[in-house]
């Protein structure tokens, strides 16, 4: 059967969509406000149990004795589990790259702080802590190495033993003639920087409660799960069951970003159920477990990044060197990372030729994870300094410069060095709009003024792009193997023409239920108070697998319409048939089937679903009686990788520019945003107030990145930044009021022509502000190359400069 | 992150309260009036008393009334208590504007003046201003009352002069005289958050020579400190930029052992003692010219 | 360590309790009582997720023992609608996506209450006094931001010029 998805607003069943396109109340609401959804912390089950974490206080160290006996005389504790139970009951965790997993309890050595060594369930989370306190382990501190370019070297501690190297993977990927570009250019600009770790910090920590069925030998997981089938997956790898044995329900939660992490609880807490005799046991991570240990510290590295130039500011090559930190394994998938820029290796510009020089590095760090955007916000944040420094150098405006650089808007679709395909877009519109926006030359001469006075005010016009619709293909470098990624929804209609639509996804904020909503209500033409959307475990829902690269919008978008186009199909053949014609004479619009221009030939959608269940004697005998349908969308038309790592991956390729208008103090280093504008593609917008706020949220993230948000380490791997008073989460104080534009390039590819905008302006954020940064800095000669550009480093930077102009006035 | 198990008093009088710190170990007791920082120190289990001795039912311990040319704030008044208080507004706008700069509303609703007092952190507002106004701490211990000058009770970091056994009870604040100027400032990576470092200014202006000043910076090193080098610089002259930059030069070479964390260097925080020394004068003698002092 | 009894108002309804010393209110509440619309975010005192109002105060619930509010009042976000009828506050954070996914959105909605209730017609610097004693990573503020004007029109005061 075929399936028709709108490409467009115009192609769906309606004279004018009601719903889709318009921001609106969202149906997630009304329990959310009232302290009625259920998070993972508010579910109790009969017979519950709670887990608490005993976690190494060392960064690398032998375990040479555990003693866990005053702690299970402790009324109260239940079971305790540590390394031994482990190794009888699981396999280390699995790991990008491969075979760079350990167990999820400590079994000979400790590589990081906070590593879990032991856990204890108990009848409270109190009692559980209690019992921690008096297992008793005992240490052999081993060598230390907290930073990468040590951990490289022969002579370096090794984190794991066994691999003989610190060093997961190094490899050179080349995307054509790059030596060649590079010896043609007319100037070449190199650079070195540095992004510290940072992460996502969702306001709920990750939960979970896991329930072993010792008769079945199966695992229930309840939990604030982002992937739930990927996770069902892990867990099933890791405790060597079919995967039809583990069934995971995903709670509603509070964002995710990417940095919910938690498999290594998890899995942790299912060993505690079954040492506990399948009674149920809860672990709720706490804020200082989760900045300690948590699953959200990303992109940990260091860059040397060089741009081939001609004289007349076109860009003819670009060169990556990258040395990620990715911690004391690959459980967490920070790799990924890493593996993401191919799809956007080149930003918004006609770079024909890159290389990217890669190196994974393993050090006695928490293993990094993803966060929003995944990779290329430090990426962008990378060749957007590039880009400013070479138009310096050549004397042009920054944002003619990019101007000069943009994909042009008849060159879609568009394919980039490292192998992916833009799909559309209208850079130079956007660059316009953006630059409208700010009166950008009213600020350039406001800034000149300034400079006037002495003071330190700079403008960053920026522009990345979000690539959208993630494919795993875009990871193989790293080992991720397979291509195409899954999403269902089940569409019903029932004997009274109310629709319900089920999902395998829950609430994580983006509002997708709402879109549901939308969809559904214009398609059928009814209203979005009519339609429930219903959260199906991994057990029972249609293929799945949520939110996570810029996917979930798109993707569930082509779900719901194939959904309802299967059931317009089988509901045109009943009304053909109760009307004595074909089929194809039936027509679906504003909510009646029916023959066009005969207006006693109609049937509302809740009649026909009312005949379908009550009469199935009136229907074709080949009609599936059910005004019900499942449809799974999975982006066509994507590639494998080739050697090179090459792919068409992320289906769409969203893009912004952003200007902002920075000041920094002089004396102090603190940095005042003054103005931000941004202009953005994202496609057609399905709800465009859900679009803005993610839009505002990930400006926000952004800001925290670029100034705020660092997980710091002393020499020695201890984290110093282990409680919300040292990492340091933007409030509405330090988030700018951001004006916003839009510019809408559909998707030629996509279902309505939406494309992926959930990660957003994170990838443009962080390199804008520190664009401006440096513009400030610009008449002192400095640059801030670090990240967050946290005032001691400015200050550090200005003294630098006021330094140096002494000396040469002392000289001079 | 849940507290270790601890015996619990909520006694209603402030005899009482001394009677069960008497009765036990002081090292196992902890005196908890709004928690907003011991709390924290309980449930990461930093801090694990036999006792939590919590002092907010005792109702003689609140209160703000004027008192000998000063203000009487009993320690168990919150920071809420002082910003909605009409006479401090009146006569001390200075520890005024240092309570509003206190974290957030939901933290002064229920942290207490004493309980800033005793927590000591060096990066706190009201040990400063404190030390700027020449407050009195009064404390009630077995041996009766003792009245402590502010600057000899706090000896450094999230330490006091106060006794085991001991329970401070009232902070006595001197009026501003007429015609100060004042100033308090400081440098946080967040609104809201404890100091990188801050400083407080005070002066008057007699026949436009500076009289009466005081300079205190906080948030830079062990405890909030005078530094009566600046003020030396300053005192008997007319008030130039230039003098400024020279007690702000005084104060960043005289800060001993200046902290380095995370937020920042020993180095900047020296630095940056300077920049705040010079700002707080300058405001302060704007205020000051302002009042026709 | 025996349990104390205490007996505490919440949402307008009294309770009595035998509860250890060291619970503390925000688990009272949320694992006791079953009210648990008052999130948990951090347990130190900063992020301000779990404010809840005692006697019309904004208070970290965390930072609070259950045994502190034996005679007090207590407000949760549970007790703002009135049947089917949300509160205005509620209205306009709904209105304006004020959330998304929801988790900071009640200790927000309490510290908000306890300003309208005493000031309906708050200044951009009241407003943003009271913002910024909680983290929202989601919304970027701009979205609460909306709200809280939006509820001001609502609970009758005039219109703050925030968003100018």
């Amino acid at each position: 059967m075929a399936v028709d998805i709108p490409k467009s607003f115009e192609e769906l069943p309606t004279s004018a969509p009601r719903h889709i396109g318009r921001g609106r109340r969202r149906i997630e609401d009304p329990a959310l406000l009232t302290g009625r959804t259920q998070f993972i912390d508010d579910v109790e089950l009969p017979r519950m149990l709670h887990c608490a974490i005993l976690r190494s206080p060392f960064a690398h160290a032998r375990i040479t004795g555990i003693d866990t006996q005053e702690a299970e005389a402790l009324p109260g504790v239940v079971a305790i589990v540590t390394g031994e139970d482990a190794l009888r009951w699981s396999h280390p965790a699995q790991s990008s790259p491969e075979g760079w997993g350990t167990h999820c309890l400590a079994t000979d050595a400790v590589r990081y702080v906070g590593e879990p060594v032991a856990a204890v369930a108990a009848i409270s989370r109190y009692v559980a802590e209690d019992a921690m306190e008096l297992i008793t382990v005992e240490y052999d501190p081993l060598d230390v190495v907290a930073d990468p370019a040590a951990a490289m070297k022969a002579d370096s501690p090794l984190v794991h033993a066994g691999q003989g190297t610190n060093v997961m993977m190094d490899r050179v990927f080349t995307w054509g003639e790059v030596e060649q570009a590079f010896e043609k250019a007319d100037c070449v600009v190199s650079e070195e920087f540095r992004w510290n770790r940072m992460g996502a910090n969702p306001t709920e920590t990750f939960g979970c409660i896991c329930e072993w069925d010792p008769l079945d030998l199966s695992l229930t997981i309840r939990g604030s799960i982002q992937s739930p089938s990927m996770f069902g997956l892990g867990r099933a790898a890791t405790f060597a069951l079919p995967s039809n044995k583990v069934n995971i329900i995903s709670q509603p939660h509070g964002g995710s970003f990417g940095g919910k992490g938690g498999t290594r609880g998890t899995d942790v807490t299912c060993l505690l159920s079954r040492k506990a005799d399948g009674r149920p046991v809860k672990w709720i991570e706490d804020r200082v477990e989760y900045l300690t240990a948590g699953g959200s510290q990303a992109w940990d590295r260091y860059y040397s990044a060089s741009i081939a130039v001609r004289n007349d500011g076109i860009v003819t090559g670009l060169r990556v060197a990258l040395v990620d930190d990715l911690g004391a394994t690959g459980e967490a998938y920070g790799a990924i990372c890493a593996a993401k820029p191919l799809a956007a290796f080149t930003g918004p510009y006609t770079i024909p030729v890159a290389e990217y020089d890669l190196k994974l590095v393993a050090t006695n760090k928490v293993p990094s994870g993803p966060y929003r955007g995944m990779g290329p916000p430090p990426h962008f944040f990378v060749l957007e300094q590039l880009m400013d420094l070479a138009a310096r150098q050549l004397g042009i405006d920054p944002a003619e410069f990019r101007r000069k650089n943009f994909i042009p808007k008849d060159a879609f679709p568009y394919m980039i060095p490292s192998g992916n395909e833009y799909d559309s877009g209208d850079y130079e519109e956007v660059l316009n709009q953006a630059l409208a926006l700010a009166d950008y030359p009213a600020l350039r001469s406001a800034q000149a003024e300034a400079r006037k006075e002495g003071r330190l005010v700079g403008i960053g016009v920026a522009s990345a792009i979000e690539p959208g619709v993630f494919d795993w293909n875009a990871y193989a470098i790293v080992g991720m193997p397979g291509t195409g990624v899954p999403e269902g929804a089940t569409v019903s209609i029932d004997i009274m023409g109310f629709i319900t639509v089920r999902v395998g996804f829950s609430l994580e904020g983006q509002g997708q239920y709402t879109l549901v909503s939308q969809l559904v209500s214009d398609y059928f033409g009814t209203d979005p108070e009519m339609v429930r959307v219903v959260y199906l475990d991994t057990q029972s829902a249609p293929p799945s697998f949520g939110p996570g690269g810029s996917r979930l919008g798109v993707a569930i978008t082509g779900a719901v319409l194939g959904a309802c186009d299967r059931i317009r199909t089988k509901a045109s053949q009943v009304v053909a048939g109760l009307m004595q014609t074909e089929p194809e004479n039936i027509v679906l619009r504003d909510g009646q089937f029916g023959i066009p221009g005969v207006p006693e030939a109609q049937m509302s959608v809740a009649e026909v679903a009312g005949t379908m269940l009550a009469r199935s004697d009136l229907l074709p005998p080949d009609v599936d009686p059910r005004p019900e349908a499942t449809h799974v969308w999975t982006a066509a038309g994507r590639t494998p990788a080739d050697e090179e790592g090459r792919a068409k991956s992320y289906l769409t390729a969203a893009q912004a520019v952003h200007v902002v208008q920075v000041e920094i103090d002089r004396e102090t280093g603190f940095v005042e945003i003054q103005r931000y504008c941004l202009a953005d593609d994202c496609g057609t917008r399905l709800n465009p107030a859900t679009v803005e706020g993610q839009t505002d949220g990930s400006v926000a993230q952004g800001i925290g990145a670029a100034l705020l948000e660092e997980y710091s380490f002393d020499s020695d791997g201890q984290p110093q930044t282990t409680t919300f008073m040292d990492y340091l989460m933007p409030t509405v104080y330090e988030v700018p009021t951001v004006e916003k534009v839009a510019v809408v390039t559909p998707s030629p590819f996509t279902p309505l022509g939406a494309k992926g905008c959930g990660e957003g302006a994170i990838h443009t954020t962080p390199a804008a502000v520190l664009c401006a940064i440096n513009d400030a800095l610009a008449p002192l000669g400095q640059m801030a190359r670090e990240v967050p550009a946290a005032p001691k480093r400015l200050w550090d930077l200005i003294r630098l400069a006021e330094d140096t102009s002494a000396e040469g006035s002392r000289t001079g | 992150m849940k507290p270790a198990p601890f015996e619990y008093a909520a006694p209603p009088t402030l005899d009482e309260a001394l009677a069960i710190l008497s009765e036990n170990d002081p090292d196992e007791v902890k005196i908890l009036a709004g928690g907003q920082s011991l709390m924290p120190l309980l449930n990461m289990r930093l801090a694990r008393p036999e006792l939590l001795l919590d002092l907010t039912r005792i109702d003689e311990l609140g209160g703000i009334s004027a008192r000998n040319g000063g203000l009487s704030i009993g320690a168990l008044a919150t920071k809420r208590d002082v910003e909605d208080s009409a006479l401090v507004r009146e006569r001390n706008p200075l520890f005024m504007e240092s309570t509003i700069m206190i974290g957030h509303p939901q933290i002064r609703n229920r942290g207490t003046v004493g309980g800033s007092m005793v927590q000591a952190d060096p990066a706190a507002e009201y040990p400063a201003v404190a030390v700027a106004l020449g407050a009195e701490l009064v404390a009630r211990g077995p041996g009766g009352e003792r009245v402590i000058e502010a600057d000899d009770f706090f000896i450094t970091y999230l330490t006091t002069s106060l006794e085991p056994g001991e329970i401070l009870t009232e902070v006595r604040i001197p009026d501003l005289a007429a015609g100060t100027g004042w100033s308090i400032q400081e440098l946080a990576r967040r609104h809201g958050d404890f100091a990188i470092v801050g400083a407080v200014a005070m002066l008057r202006l007699e026949s436009g020579i500076c009289v009466d000043l005081r300079v205190v910076i906080f948030g830079a090193s062990d405890r909030a400190r005078r530094h009566s080098e600046a003020e030396a610089l300053l005192a008997g002259e007319r008030p130039s930029a230039a003098l400024f930059d020279a007690a702000g030069r005084a104060v960043g070479q005289s800060l001993e052992d200046p902290t380095d964390d995370v937020h920042a260097s020993a180095e900047y925080r020296r630095d940056l003692a300077r920049v705040l020394c010079v700002r707080t004068l300058t405001e302060a003698v704007e205020r000051a010219e302002g009042s026709g002092g | 360590m025996a349990g104390r009894q205490i007996r505490v108002n919440i949402n307008g309804t009294d309770h009595q309790a035998i509860v250890e010393p060291r619970l503390s209110l925000a688990d009272f509440l949320r694992h006791e009582l079953g009210l648990t619309g008052t999130h948990i975010g951090c347990e130190h005192g900063v992020c301000g997720i779990c404010n809840v109002l005692i006697d019309g105060r904004s208070m970290r619930s965390c930072l609070l023992l259950a045994v502190q509010v034996d005679g007090r009042s207590v407000e949760t976000v549970e007790g703002l609608a009135e049947g089917e009828k949300l509160h205005p506050i509620q209205e306009a954070f709904m209105d304006e996506q004020g959330l998304q996914c929801g988790f900071c959105t009640p200790g927000f909605i309490m510290s908000l209450k306890e300003l309208l209730d005493r000031n309906p017609n708050p200044s951009e610097d009241e407003i943003k006094d009271v913002l910024g004693g909680s983290i929202c990573r989601c919304t970027g503020y701009a979205g609460i931001l909306r709200a809280v004007q939006s509820a001001v029109a609502k609970m009758g005061g005039g219109r703050p010029s925030l968003l100018d």
